[in-house]
């Protein structure tokens, strides 16, 4: 089996010759190939790089063309602040805490901030990986990227004060979404991964999640899969038990979950949707080898009869994680049927 | 008095806000619209908010309903200080995500406790002068990335350093809730903001853990 149809298998619940492994090294490929987190960030054939120098070292199953969480908000207008070894952060919204849209249109993935570079990256990975490894775009998700757009406490009280209002700019976020997951798909990802870490039940009560959220998620998983999607991919960190029902909802091929969802949790309230998770992202900077080693058998025995399993941290891998701690990851996986 | 209890519990800024000028012109005193009800609103939200049941927006509109009362209640400053002990708070230096911070100092200041705010990518120093200056129990400390981590980890000893060993160090955020205390150098790691006022709540009863 190669890497696609490892996954592919494991999220139909199929067997597979090992377990599938796929941990979400993002910035931690800069730091591995040695460049300044922010040259990464910006340059798509520089992320191309760093991303298939990470494959080698590590062999795991999936590449990701993602840069970070901000390329949207970014490319409409809100203004980012760059580190070099830190990920960019948000100094000015472009949207006022009124939340008047006032003209903002969606921007041209082709044309609109870093997109042209990620998209960049996205064909350079697929070039070269093919049908082999699993390409992994990423969208921001509605709710993130609404309150990427106005800031986070201006959303928050713009949702409970004005709730038309807030439902036009997700709407905007959502349309941003589809755009440019169809952009990342028509440059060469298998799929674009949503992400939408403000989903989660640590920042909105469930009933939000299902009224303003769930909809607009299965309507960009809809597109994503008419644009031809190989998979159907969504990822909300942190705690997120409340809306597990909802989740098993949309039809996902794999739900990305945190180390705050046991496994318990999962084979109680998911039983027919893959998982990929669950490692503290955490311990791959301050734990061991061996006991990551010792994580991965405890995992995979819960997970032996089950199956829909991909091995992976509960979010991205932290920039300065410890090799060993990944590779150890891998190997482990490696010695593990599906 | 239960009337703003629930107007602030449904983080309805403009009911809580009517109900405080209602009681206020029964002759209700600000101390006792404060005593018992804000602080008696804080701790039903407290007694609602376990790990599954917290969420950042029913918490931040209730914050926000508690601030408009008290800046009717005091339109010169904020709530008198009643004594009680005083927390120093920070987003550390390479770090300036600082809303679990607001939300941690929201609880603490409706439950009547002094808050020194020390701002987002602060340096230590700052931090620990500002503890020794206002005498405070605790730093809090909050952070949403891990690359934070040693940051965090040295707050210790610069209060050592100025021969503060009695303050307390707790930690919490998206990124340091996943270390120990032992990771992190600290008395206390929080899950959520309301866990961590728990424990500063022992610490001020004098009964830290």
């Amino acid at each position: 089996m190669n890497s696609i149809e490892r996954i592919k298998a494991a999220s139909a619940f199929a067997p597979t010759d090992r377990m599938p492994v796929v941990p979400a090294v993002l910035g931690h490929a800069a730091v591995l190939a040695g460049v300044p987190l922010r040259d990464y960030l910006c340059d798509g054939d520089l992320l191309a790089r760093c991303q298939l120098q990470a494959l080698q070292h590590y062999g795991y199953d999936a590449v990701f063309a993602f840069m970070d969480l901000y390329v949207e908000a970014e490319a409409v207008g809100s203004v980012l602040q760059y580190y070099e070894h830190q990920y960019p952060e948000i100094t000015d919204y472009v949207i006022a805490a009124d939340g008047a849209l006032d003209g903002l249109i969606t921007p041209d993935p082709h044309n609109s901030g870093r997109m042209p570079e990620l998209l960049r990256a996205a064909s350079v990975l697929r070039k070269e990986v093919g049908e082999q490894t699993l390409v992994i775009g990423a969208v921001t998700g509605p709710m993130t990227l609404a309150t990427q757009l106005i800031g986070m406490e201006d959303g928050i009280y713009l949702a409970a004060d004005d709730p038309d209002r807030f439902e036009q700019i997700l709407d905007f976020a959502t349309e941003i979404a589809i755009h440019y997951g169809i952009a990342q798909l028509e440059a060469g990802v298998h799929l674009p991964m949503i992400f939408d870490p403000a989903a989660s039940s640590v920042i909105v009560p469930p009933r939000f999640f299902a009224e303003f959220l769930q909809p607009r998620i299965k309507r960009i998983l809809t597109a994503f899969h008419q644009a031809g999607a190989l998979l159907h991919w969504l990822m909300i960190t942190g705690t997120i038990d409340p809306i597990l029902k909802y989740c098993a909802e949309l039809g996902l091929d794999i739900l990305h979950v945190d180390y705050d969802v046991t496994p318990a949790r999962i084979l109680q309230d998911l039983p027919r949707t893959c998982v990929a998770g669950n490692f503290r992202p955490l311990s791959f900077v301050t734990s061991t080898p061996e006991k990551i080693t010792a994580e991965v058998h405890a995992l995979a025995k819960l997970f032996a009869t089950r199956g829909g399993l991909l091995l992976s941290a509960g979010c991205e891998i932290p920039p300065e994680a410890k090799a060993e701690n990944i590779a150890a990851l891998v190997a482990a996986a490696r010695s593990h049927h599906g | 008095m239960r009337t703003i209890i629930d107007a602030l519990l449904e983080g309805d800024s403009a009911a809580s806000l009517a109900a405080a000028k209602q009681l206020q012109q029964t002759g209700i005193s600000a101390e006792q619209i404060v005593n018992e009800g804000l602080e008696v609103a804080m701790q039903q939200l407290d007694d609602k908010c376990t790990v599954e049941g917290f969420n950042l927006l029913e918490i931040m509109l209730v914050g926000r309903a508690v601030s408009a009362v008290v800046n009717e209640l005091y339109p010169e400053g904020g709530l008198p200080d009643k004594g009680r002990a005083t927390f120093v708070i920070a987003t550390l230096e390479g770090d300036i995500h600082d809303l679990g911070k607001k939300i941690v100092k929201i609880v603490l200041l409706g439950k009547g406790y002094r808050v020194i705010d020390c701002g987002k990518d602060c340096p230590i120093e700052t931090v620990v002068s500002t503890a020794q200056r206002e005498n405070a129990s605790a730093v809090l400390v909050s952070g949403l990335i891990t690359s934070i981590i040693p940051q965090v980890r040295k707050v210790r000893p610069a209060l050592l350093a100025r021969g503060l060993s009695q303050v307390k160090i707790v930690a919490g955020g998206a990124a340091l809730k996943q270390a120990s205390t032992t990771e992190l150098n600290v008395d206390f790691v929080a899950e959520t903001a309301f866990d961590g006022v728990r424990y500063l709540e022992q610490i001020a009863q004098g009964v830290s853990q």
